[in-house]
This record gives structure tokens, C-alpha cells and sequence, in this order.
């Protein structure tokens, strides 16, 4: 079964993680000074996701089309996603097998992994919030 | 067992004079005009010559030679061959050289394949069919590069690398010839070496990526490295010596393009971009502290090492003669590291970052080469989180 019923819940789901995200004075700082553009694309459902630090003060969140240009792009199935923020995706296994393409300077995104790690303890809140029936452990 | 993928895709043929039947391949594989990308001093060597008869003798082919190739290769080199590979309407590839050469050709033939920049092909995974066909033959031991699914170039007048990686970057057939690497120098000889033991003790400790399959490689690979690369390196014209470390590095090459490598070569790829390190010999100083940091994490794994290369029984036959009980991992794993020290002083390979001429590492320094080592893709395989503060600890030690 799909971890997102449809693209509208799969991008509900993600802004409000991101949302949180760039509420959490630590982690959004570590993030704003990177000064990244990147976009996540998902499959199954299909989904867009742009999350632009690029001028350092102010994360914009932007889902579907956006007209920015990414710095890195990853691309991944959505079921991908959610285990991610669950913390269940092995990374290095998950780049060698193919689970996730990563266009552009990978080690200016991956540079970013311990950053938000913490992001892993906001994700189960976000399911809660938007209802999904998936476990979470 | 936990989960993994391994793959390649690489045939690999090993041989004295196996380069002359370079042709045969190519024949093979299909190409009606050839790019020969080379190292400048093979050409002149008149090391070539084999590989370029073989190909006329079985296609009917005049490669067209390319050895505008800088030790540290960059995206104008790729640019400047992919013009004249598209100018002149190559559809294959044979790179022979070290591991800057093939990195080059593989990303020539991604541009040669799919046209546009080669900026648009920077990252992991986003080659996802097949290139035009590539042999590679290898003229140092170490890299790996003949079959491993990585490339990486310097950008435009930076330090830092590009990275790009698929299973499709590797290349079709590699050629391992003795004879290409006889020529090699005494401290490159143990340098890239040294690469494919780091390799090979990398990846036996990644970061829930290895598997039964890179184990085996890694083990016999490492046994290889210990008993024949001091022997290839004294003398260069051993045969048998010099054919046992191009298996070995090619077997760790296979290993570590499958699971990964480690904090070792995060802080090399740093220290070489900032000050143009020999990669080898980089490895070579910061091996030890690599270990040593992953010590706690990974001992029982060192053991395993040790306990295949029979360590133990080597060390209890030594002149100190301490016995080591087989079940005592910690003692094991010392010996690994031990193993590992003696070898780098028995190849006179530099010892400190010092005597690698790496000037005296202020804050910024540091601060620079920790940043670059911490956003290195190689760390996220490593079996023990690093943090700034751990980075720049082992680099101090290192110096």
C-alpha cells in the first residue's frame, strides 16, 4: 500500500515537515547557511518540493512547479521519503542501489544529512497531524 | 545478513601482453572510430604501440589519440577531448593510464553519449542507460578506476572535484597487462598501492554497505597487497609481483565501487584538492589514524582481517614471539594496524602530512580541509559518525 494516497496529501505532508523544520532555530540556520537550492522529486505519487536558503535568512518552501533553480536535485520514490524522515533509509545503500539520484554537487546536499537528522523526530507528528494510516515505528 | 546490491559489469582479462588483444575487444563491442585517451608519457614511451596495433590489426581502426591530460584532470580537459572525439565522430573509447586518465575518459563518454555539458551529469545515479563502449588498461595499481562506477574531475580553475557515479560509468572491458606497469616508479608503485589497500580496508568496514561478496574481494585483495606489493615495488620488473597487485587493485576496485569507502579517503579527497596531495600517498599518511578512529566501531571487523591474513601466527612466530589468543579481537585488530604501519615504513612511504609537503595547518586551514573532508561523499560511508571536532583532531595527529 502507498505510504501517500495522492500527490495533494504527499505535498501537505512534506510542507508541513518542512514548515517545522524551518522553525527549529538550530536546524534552519544550519540550513539557511548553506545557501541551497534544492529540489526533491517524487514518485508514486508524483510530487515537487523546492526548498530555497538561498539568501540566508528565510527558508521558502515552494511544492509543484517552481521557477527557481535547484543547486541539487533528488529524486526518489515517495515511500523513499517517508522512511527517510522515519529514519529508516540507510543513505550510502540507498545512493548505490539507485533508490535515490541525486543531480547536481551531491556532497554540498549530503553535507546537509547530520543537519537534519533531527527532522526525524518532528516526522511522526507531521503523519499524526495529517491522519496518515501508516506505522510509524 | 543485511541487505545489499553488487554488481559488475566490467569483463575483466588478465594477462601478460593482454594489452595487444585490446583490438579484439574493441571488435567486440562494436565502434567504427576510436578515442585513445592516454597518458602524454605512454605515447612517448612508445608504450602505446601494442594497443594501437592490436586495434588497427583486428578493426582496421587509427585511433585518435588524446594525452592532454593533467595528473589532476579537469572539466576543460573533458571538454577539449569531446570536441575532437565529436569532430571526428568517435562512438568508442580505450583509455590507458593512471586513474586520472580513465576518470576523464568515462566522463568524455558520458558528454560523447548523451551531447550537452558535463555539469549537467554531476551526481549520483542520473546516467541510467548505456554508454558507448569503453576499455580501459590501467598503467598503475591502485585505483580501481578500470571498473568502478565513479569519475571524478576537478571543476574550472577550483579545488574542488566533480562526482559522477553510475553503474554505467564502468567501463566495458578492463585489460590487466604486467607489462603496462613495469615502468612505474618505485614510490608511485607503493603509493597506488597503498590506495587499494585503503580500498580494501575501507570498504570491509563500510558503513552497513559491504557484503559477502566485497568481503571475499577485500580479503584476498589485501593478502595480495601484503605479500606482492613490497616485491613490486623493489623491483619493478617482477612479473608475477606486479600482476598480483594489478588483480589485487582491480578485486579492491570491484569492492569498493559496491559498498563504499571511508573517513580515510574523505580527508585525502580534502588534503588533495587543497594541496594537490598525491591521492596514494595521502592515503598512505592517513591510513593509520583512519583505523584508529574506527577502532572502537569496527575492531571485531579488523579481526576478521587479521585472522584471514594469519596474523597471529605470524606475529607469534616473530622474534618477540607474543602469542595471541584467536579469540581475542582487540589483540587481533592491533596486529591489522601493526601490519598496516609496517608496511607503509617498509614501502618509505611519507609518514606525517608534513612529509608529504603539506605546509603548517593553521585554524583556517583546518577549518577548510574539515569542511571539504565532512562534505565528502566517502564519510558517509564510514562506520563512525565524525564530527568537526574529530575531523580536525586526526588531521593534527596526521600532521
Amino acid at each position: 500500500m502507498a505510504v501517500f494516497t495522492d500527490t495533494d496529501e504527499l505535498h501537505r505532508v512534506m510542507t508541513d515537515l518542512w514548515t517545522a523544520i524551518s522553525n527549529e532555530k538550530d536546524m534552519a540556520a544550519q540550513l539557511l547557511s548553506s545557501r541551497l537550492i534544492v529540489t526533491f522529486h517524487y514518485r508514486e505519487p508524483d510530487g515537487r518540493l523546492t526548498v530555497d536558503c538561498s539568501d540566508g535568512k528565510e527558508m521558502v518552501i515552494t511544492v509543484g512547479d517552481c521557477n527557481k533553480k535547484p543547486v541539487v536535485e533528488m529524486f526518489m520514490k515517495s515511500s523513499v521519503a517517508h522512511d527517510f524522515w522515519l529514519g529508516k533509509v540507510n543513505v550510502p545503500l540507498a545512493l548505490i542501489q539507485g533508490k535515490i539520484v541525486s543531480k547536481g554537487p551531491v556532497n554540498k546536499a549530503l553535507a546537509l544529512l547530520p543537519a537534519i537528522k533531527p527532522a526525524y523526530g518532528l516526522y511522526p507528528a507531521v503523519i499524526e497531524k495529517n491522519g496518515l494510516k501508516v506505522s510509524i515505528t | 545478513m543485511n541487505p545489499f546490491v553488487f554488481h559488475t559489469p566490467t569483463r575483466v582479462y588478465f594477462g601478460e601482453n593482454s594489452a595487444s588483444s585490446c583490438g579484439d575487444f574493441l571488435r567486440e563491442l562494436g565502434g567504427t572510430k576510436v578515442l585513445m585517451v592516454a597518458d602524454a608519457f605512454l605515447e612517448k614511451s612508445g608504450a602505446l604501440a601494442p594497443l594501437i596495433d592490436s586495434i588497427k590489426e583486428s578493426t582496421g581502426i587509427e585511433p585518435i589519440l588524446f594525452t592532454d591530460v593533467p595528473s589532476d584532470s579537469d572539466v576543460d580537459c573533458v571538454n577539449k577531448a569531446t570536441v575532437i572525439a565529436r569532430t571526428s565522430g568517435c562512438d568508442a573509447l580505450v583509455a590507458v593510464g593512471g586513474g586520472s586518465v580513465l576518470d576523464t575518459a568515462k566522463v568524455i563518454n558520458i558528454c560523447l553519449t548523451f551531447g550537452g555539458e558535463v555539469l549537467d551529469y554531476q551526481g549520483l545515479n542520473i546516467i541510467e542507460r548505456k554508454l558507448l563502449p569503453l576499455i580501459a588498461v590501467p598503467t598503475t595499481a591502485g585505483t580501481g578506476a578500470e571498473v568502478s562506477f565513479v569519475a571524478m574531475v576537478k571543476d574550472h580553475g577550483e579545488s574542488k572535484k566533480l562526482m559522477f557515479g553510475s553503474r554505467f560509468l564502468a567501463p566495458d572491458v578492463a585489460i590487466l597487462d604486467p607489462l603496462m606497469i613495469v615502468s612505474l616508479p618505485a614510490k608511485l608503485t607503493a603509493a597506488t598501492g597503498i590506495d587499494a589497500v585503503t580500498h580494501d580496508i575501507e570498504c570491509y568496514v563500510a558503513s552497513g554497505t559491504y557484503s559477502v561478496f566485497t568481503d571475499s574481494l577485500c580479503l584476498e585483495s589485501l593478502r595480495l597487497l601484503f605479500e606482492f606489493l613490497p616485491q613490486a615495488t623493489i623491483d619493478g620488473d617482477n612479473l608475477e609481483a606486479r600482476g598480483a597487485t594489478l588483480v589485487a587493485s582491480c578485486m579492491a576496485g570491484v569492492a569498493f565501487t559496491n559498498s563504499g569507502v571511508g573517513i580515510t579517503h574523505a580527508l585525502a579527497h580534502a588534503v588533495g584538492a587543497k594541496y594537490a596531495t598525491h591521492h596514494g600517498m595521502t592515503n598512505a599518511v592517513l591510513l593509520p589514524h583512519g583505523m584508529r578512529f574506527n577502532f572502537e566501531s569496527v575492531y571485531p571487523r579488523y579481526a576478521r582481517i587479521a585472522r584471514f591474513l594469519d596474523l597471529a601466527v605470524e606475529a607469534s612466530n616473530s622474534i618477540d614471539g607474543n602469542s595471541i589468543s584467536s579469540s581475542d579481537d582487540r589483540a587481533l585488530a592491533h596486529l591489522l594496524l601493526n601490519k598496516v604501519e609496517a608496511l607503509l615504513r617498509q614501502l618509505k612511504l611519507p609518514l606525517n602530512l608534513r612529509e608529504l609537503g603539506v605546509p603548517e595547518l593553521t585554524d583556517e586551514n583546518l577549518a577548510e580541509l574539515v569542511d571539504l573532508a565532512g562534505a565528502d561523499p566517502a564519510i558517509m560511508f564510514n562506520p563512525r559518525e565524525a564530527s568537526v571536532e574529530d575531523l580536525t583532531q586526526l588531521l593534527k595527529r596526521a600532521y
